[in-house]
Formats: structure tokens, C-alpha cells, sequence
């Protein structure tokens, strides 16, 4: 029997994804179905018994099937307030990872002596703070008063950065930018240690950049300030997103998050139904924000046609 | 370049005026010319000093350009000065928890409540470490539970299945166009999206009660390997994703000459495709084991009495208590107790940090290869 040959690839195309499909389907959809399914079961009786869950549907009348998430919203004393505290955390980190890191990954970029040692320790953090370890060190180092934001911050210290402001020109604004400086340094520490694969994509985006942009930027005499607005914030806009979403999920995962803190936390306790709709509306929370951000953000975009 | 070498050598000699180019430049322009150029120098005239040659190139600016010379210079001297303040002040933010590690790892317990010891440690000892190696159960017997041995078992395993899934699975989006391919890759992008908490609790029952409540795999290590096996382990969505983004990087013309020559897909992607991804695939390995050497929330709720190192660390509080604290005349503070739990910190990372110096150049340089971008 003879296949045509676009069918053929077609074909081997399905052989090449069948493994995971098969344990997609297995330990992803079907798991996330039913998770869904249990925002809209009895949380009392949603407990497990021998050979399985103990389903037991909420009925459709009179908006009782919404029972979990009114709980979730209205009656839990902790969810909504840390809802809203990490909701704002990650809306102001997200935005200050994303500068902070375009901002390293650009003076990384730079040809200077002991760049690779330098970014062998800003990558550091990758290997770290994705685990249990970050929580006792960010913790440890708040409590023995040793902050390292602090220390920071004397380094630049309020009348360091005035005096820099006023020796670059721009004296005016220096009272409020201090202030700003000053929030800034005191959470330097989560920032720096949150934005470790952030500056890795930045700085694989930078490298990307054509050397005839370059060669061209220079030729018409750009100051380093023309260009990292002209040519280097254009080309690499488009990880600005993805570095955005990435960001943004790693949130969820991070080990202070209080949300999933409270979630793991009820399903020890056996809330699975509770659990599962207040997971579930952080999510879903998250999942607008961030779609409406994309779509807003993606028109200001600069993809480079091939 | 050639353009450069062209223009760039006789600006000097024509006055202001007769220049074509600098009218519709921005303001300040010369750029090359400023530098002291071999090829410019010589313009100027043969044996001069730079400094001679530049002055009287000088001469024939005008105030804007010299202006913007000058700021130039000023800049160029002064930015390596910041850019090393900056880079010191952040990396000694990165560094202070490890230097806290070392410091606090090794001294005695009423060293924290001495004022005069910040960071040397007045009595030297590995008491402290012993003791939260015996609190971590790393001295276990190699077959007893022990966690460093669980846990290379699960990582290393689980690291190279789940590479060599994603990889085929990312070569079969990359290369195929089959019906419904835009649609599966979504759901890869839901993998990457949906918090691994969502979906714990049903995965949880289908172990507890895999085929049919036939076998109980909580605390067996299948728990780890059968998703691994099927490129669904911890961020394989992700892993999938950089692995497509890769081979869609690579010439086509690399398969059509395996084609040509009587390859299958399955013969071309190992023989062809395969050896060209070496960088690629150490480092999404690399990223794999660092993933599955720091991830708590998959283990936590799958491993009842199975230790590995994170989750000792997670539950460090309690073993702690039982340990060492539980005997009478124990009586510390929450600021004493940090020396165990630097210690134990300490213990956990330095297998990662050995892999990171080994291997620093893979984890970042070949990320940049690795076609993540573009």
C-alpha cells in the first residue's frame, strides 16, 4: 500500500508527539479536568474512600452549584486578603524584575574584564531560588538584621544617589526618584534573587541582536542612550513578553506565596473542593491579567520579519 | 565596514561646511573620527603623537561636535566606575547568603548571641554540621531511605528520561505538520501555564489507586519516572517548548540529505538531528536536574515516608525538634536555631554549586544557543 508522502510525515509527525501525548492525557488533562470538576462538588463529602474520590455533585439550583468559590470569596477569613496582598506584589515585582534584569542583562552584555565571572554569579540564583533553600535564606537574612538590602542601600545611600542625580542634570525630580531608589533597595534582595532566568533570556535575546544594527547604530553617531532605546529595547520587546509571562508563573511556584500556601494547606485539611476553587480562581485571575496585558502590550511589539 | 573606511579618513581635512552627511545627522555627530583610528592617523600625518593628531582634528570641528566629544570621553571614563559599583553592590547581595552559609554553618550556638562575632566565627567546629547531618538522615545506610541517594536516584533518572521525551516530542512539533498540531501545542503552553498545585490532589488518587486500585504508588519512585517517561515530569511543558524552538532553528537541509539518502524520520532525527543538539540538550538536562534537585510541591504530595533533600530541608523545623532539641536540657532561641538550618542549606546546595562551577559555561552560554530566542 502505497501512502502519499505529505500523509506519510503526517503520520510519523503523530509517532514523534504519541509519547506524551499519551502522558499528557494521562497526568495532565485528565488530572486538570477533574480538578476543575471538583470546584463543583459537595466539599463535604469529597473525600477519598477505597478505589476512589467520593464525587458528589452540587445541584444546579439556585446558584448552589457556585457553593465552593462563594465559600472561597465570602466566608474564608485568610483567602481573599491574601489574594489581593500577593495579586499586588506581583503586579508591582513583575514590572521591577523585568526592568532590573533588561538592565543587568545590558551592562552583562558589555565587554569588560571578569564578565564571565560576573555573570557566573548573577546566574547563580537559578540554581537556588527555586527551591526550599531561598525560603530559610531570604527569611534568616531578614531576621538576623544583617538585610542585605540595607546594606545596599548605604552603599547607595540617599545623598549618593542625589549627588548622582545632580552630577547627571537632573536635580528636580531627585527628591521623588530617591524615594523610589529607596523602595527599590530595600527589596533588592528578592529582586536580585528572583530575576536570575529572566537575565538569561534577556541577555540570549541581546546577544541576537544583528551586528549590521550595531555597525549601522554607530555610523550614525547614537549615543549608548539612542541606541538602547532605538535598537536594542525594539529587538528584544519581544522576550519582554515572555519574559513577562515567564515571570509571572514562576510566581506561582515561588515558596512564599501565600495563596498556594493556603491551598496546600486546605488540602491537607481535606477542603479538596475548597482547595481546588481557590486554586482555581487565582488562576483563572492571573490568566486575565496577564491575557489582557499580552494583547495590550503585543500592538507595541517589534517582531522581526524573515 | 568598507563604508566606514571610505568616509570616516577624510572628514578630518574638510572644513564644516563642505560635508554632505553631518546636515541630516543628529546633532554631535563624528563618531569614528574622534577615536584615534590607525587608518585616520594617518591622514594626519605620519609620526605624530594620538595625541597631536587629535588636536588637530580638533580644529576643524565645531562646538557641537567637541561638545559631544567631550561628553563622550567623560562618559566612557566614568561608566566602568559605576558598572563596577553596580555589579559589586548586586553580586554581594547574591553572595551574602552563601558567605552567611559558611559563617554560621561552622560555629557554636552562643556565637549568635555574641555581638563581637559577625562573620568569624569564634569557636571553629563541625558539631553543628554533624548534628544536621544526623537530623537529615544523610547518615542512613545507602539502601535505608537515605535522601541524597533517593534523591540522585530520582534526579538523574527522571533528568534523562524527561530530556529525551521532551526532545522527541519538540522534534515531532518542529518538523511535522499534521492535523490539529496548533491545538496540541496549546495544550503544551497549558503545561507551562497551569501551577503544578492545581492538579496535585487528582493525580494524587490516580497513584494512590493506579489501574483500577490495583497498586498503591505513593512513596514508590514511579510517581517521579511515569510522567518523566512520558514528558510530563516537573516543567516539561517548558523543556517541550525549548526543545521546538531549537530544532525549528536548525537548516532543513540537514533531514532532506538524510531523506535523500534513505533515512527514515526516526533514523534522521538520531543520527542527524541528535549530534547537533548537544549544547542544547546539556543544558535543558542541566536545568532538569537543578528542577527536580529543588522541587518540594511534586514530592510533598506524593512521598509520605520517602526522603529526599529538599524535603528534609522543608521539614527541617520538625526534625530538628525530634533530633536534637527533644532532650532536656535544650533550650534555644529562633535566633540560635539558624545555625542549623544555615548548615543544613549549606549541605543541600553544594552538590548544585559543584555541578554550576563545573558546568557554569553550559548554564550560560548554552541557553543562548540553545535557540530559547528568536
Amino acid at each position: 500500500m502505497k501512502i502519499p508522502y505529505e500523509r506519510r510525515k503526517a503520520l510519523y509527525g503523530y509517532g514523534f508527539i504519541s509519547v506524551w501525548l499519551v502522558g499528557t492525557v494521562l497526568w495532565f488533562l485528565i488530572p486538570l479536568v477533574e480538578s476543575l470538576c471538583y470546584c463543583f462538588m459537595n466539599n463535604e463529602t469529597l473525600k477519598p474512600n477505597t478505589g476512589g474520590m467520593n464525587k458528589d455533585w452540587l445541584s444546579f439550583h439556585g446558584g448552589e452549584w457556585l457553593q465552593n468559590f462563594r465559600y472561597a470569596f465570602r466566608v474564608d477569613p485568610k483567602f481573599k486578603q491574601y489574594l489581593i496582598s500577593v495579586l499586588k506584589d506581583t503586579l508591582i515585582q513583575t514590572p521591577m524584575i523585568l526592568i532590573f534584569s533588561l538592565f543587568i542583562a545590558v551592562i552583562l552584555n558589555q565587554k569588560f574584564k571578569g564578565r564571565g565571572f560576573a555573570r557566573a554569579i548573577f546566574f547563580l540564583p537559578v540554581i537556588i531560588a527555586t527551591g526550599p533553600v531561598y525560603n530559610i535564606i531570604s527569611g534568616n537574612i531578614a531576621s538576623t538584621g544583617a538585610d542585605s538590602g540595607a546594606q545596599f542601600s548605604t552603599l547607595f545611600e540617599t545623598d549618593m544617589v542625589d549627588k548622582l542625580l545632580e552630577f547627571l542634570g537632573v536635580m528636580n525630580i531627585s527628591d521623588n526618584l530617591s524615594e523610589v531608589i529607596n523602595t527599590v533597595t530595600t527589596n533588592i534582595f528578592g529582586l536580585v534573587w528572583s530575576s536570575g532566568i529572566q537575565i538569561l533570556i534577556f541577555l540570549a535575546a541581546l546577544q541576537n541582536i544583528p551586528v549590521s544594527a550595531k555597525e549601522a547604530a554607530s555610523m550614525e553617531g547614537a549615543t549608548a542612550w539612542e541606541y538602547f532605546w532605538k535598537i536594542t529595547l525594539p529587538y528584544v520587546s519581544p522576550m519582554i513578553l515572555a519574559n513577562f509571562i515567564y515571570t509571572v508563573i514562576d510566581s506561582f511556584t515561588k515558596t512564599d506565596n501565600k495563596v498556594m500556601e493556603l491551598v496546600l494547606q486546605k488540602q491537607s485539611d481535606w477542603n479538596y473542593a475548597h482547595a481546588a476553587a481557590m486554586a482555581w480562581s487565582y488562576f483563572a485571575i492571573v490568566m486575565a491579567v496577564v491575557g489582557i496585558i499580552v494583547m495590550i502590550v503585543n500592538r507595541f511589539i517589534f517582531y522581526e520579519v524573515e | 565596514m568598507d563604508l566606514e573606511k571610505n568616509t570616516t579618513p577624510e572628514l578630518p581635512v574638510q572644513s564644516a561646511e563642505s560635508r554632505s552627511v553631518p546636515h541630516t545627522l543628529p546633532e554631535g555627530y563624528i563618531p569614528e573620527s574622534a577615536k584615534p583610528v590607525e587608518h585616520a592617523v594617518h591622514d594626519v600625518g605620519e609620526g605624530m603623537s594620538k595625541k597631536e593628531a587629535m588636536r588637530i582634528r580638533m580644529k576643524s570641528m565645531s562646538k557641537k561636535e567637541i561638545a559631544y566629544l567631550r561628553r563622550k570621553r567623560i562618559f566612557e571614563k566614568t561608566w566602568p566606575v559605576f558598572r563596577f559599583l553596580i555589579l559589586f553592590g548586586l553580586a554581594f547581595v547574591i553572595l551574602t547568603p552563601l558567605l552567611f552559609m559558611l559563617s554560621y554553618g561552622f560555629r557554636e550556638r552562643q556565637d549568635m548571641n555574641d555581638p563581637t562575632v559577625i562573620w568569624i566565627p569564634r569557636h571553629l567546629t563541625f558539631k553543628i554540621m554533624k548534628q544536621t547531618i544526623n537530623a537529615m538522615k544523610l547518615n542512613a545506610g545507602f539502601m535505608d531511605n537515605n535522601p541524597l541517594v533517593n534523591t540522585l536516584f530520582l534526579n538523574i533518572g527522571c533528568s534523562i528520561c524527561q530530556v529525551v521525551t521532551c526532545a522527541v516530542t519538540g522534534y515531532g512539533f518542529a518538523r511535522f505538520k499534521f492535523k490539529g498540531r496548533n491545538l496540541l501545542f496549546g495544550i503544551v503552553i497549558l503545561m507551562i501555564l497551569v501551577p503544578t498545585q492545581i492538579i496535585s490532589i487528582p493525580l494524587y488518587m490516580t497513584f494512590r489507586n493506579f489501574l483500577f486500585g490495583n497498586f498503591n504508588l505513593i512513596d514508590n519512585s514511579l510517581v517521579m519516572y511515569l510522567p518523566a517517561l512520558m514528558a510530563n515530569g516537573i516543567r516539561a511543558g517548558l523543556m517541550i517548548f525549548i526543545f521546538r524552538q531549537f530544532f525549528r532553528g536548525l537548516p532543513k537541509e540537514l533531514e532532506d540529505a538524510a531523506y535523500l539518502d534513505g533515512c527514515g524520520p526516526f533514523k534522521t532525527f538520531i543520527k542527524v538531528m541528535v549530534p547537533n543538539a548537544g549544547s542544547s540538550f546539556l543544558t535543558v538536562f542541566l536545568f532538569s536536574i537543578v528542577w527536580y534537585w529543588n522541587d518540594f510541591y511534586v514530592t510533598s504530595s506524593f512521598f509520605r515516608n520517602k526522603r529526599t533533600i529538599s524535603l528534609q530541608i522543608k521539614n527541617l523545623d520538625g526534625l530538628l525538634n525530634i533530633e536534637i532539641f527533644n532532650n532536656a536540657n535544650a533550650n534555644i532561641s529562633a535566633r540560635e536555631k539558624i545555625v542549623w538550618f544555615e548548615a543544613a542549606c549549606l549541605i543541600s546546595i553544594t552538590p548544585m554549586l559543584i555541578l554550576y562551577a563545573c558546568l557554569q559555561k553550559h548554564f550560560t552560554e548554552g541557553i543562548e544557543r540553545s535557540g530559547l530566542v528568536g
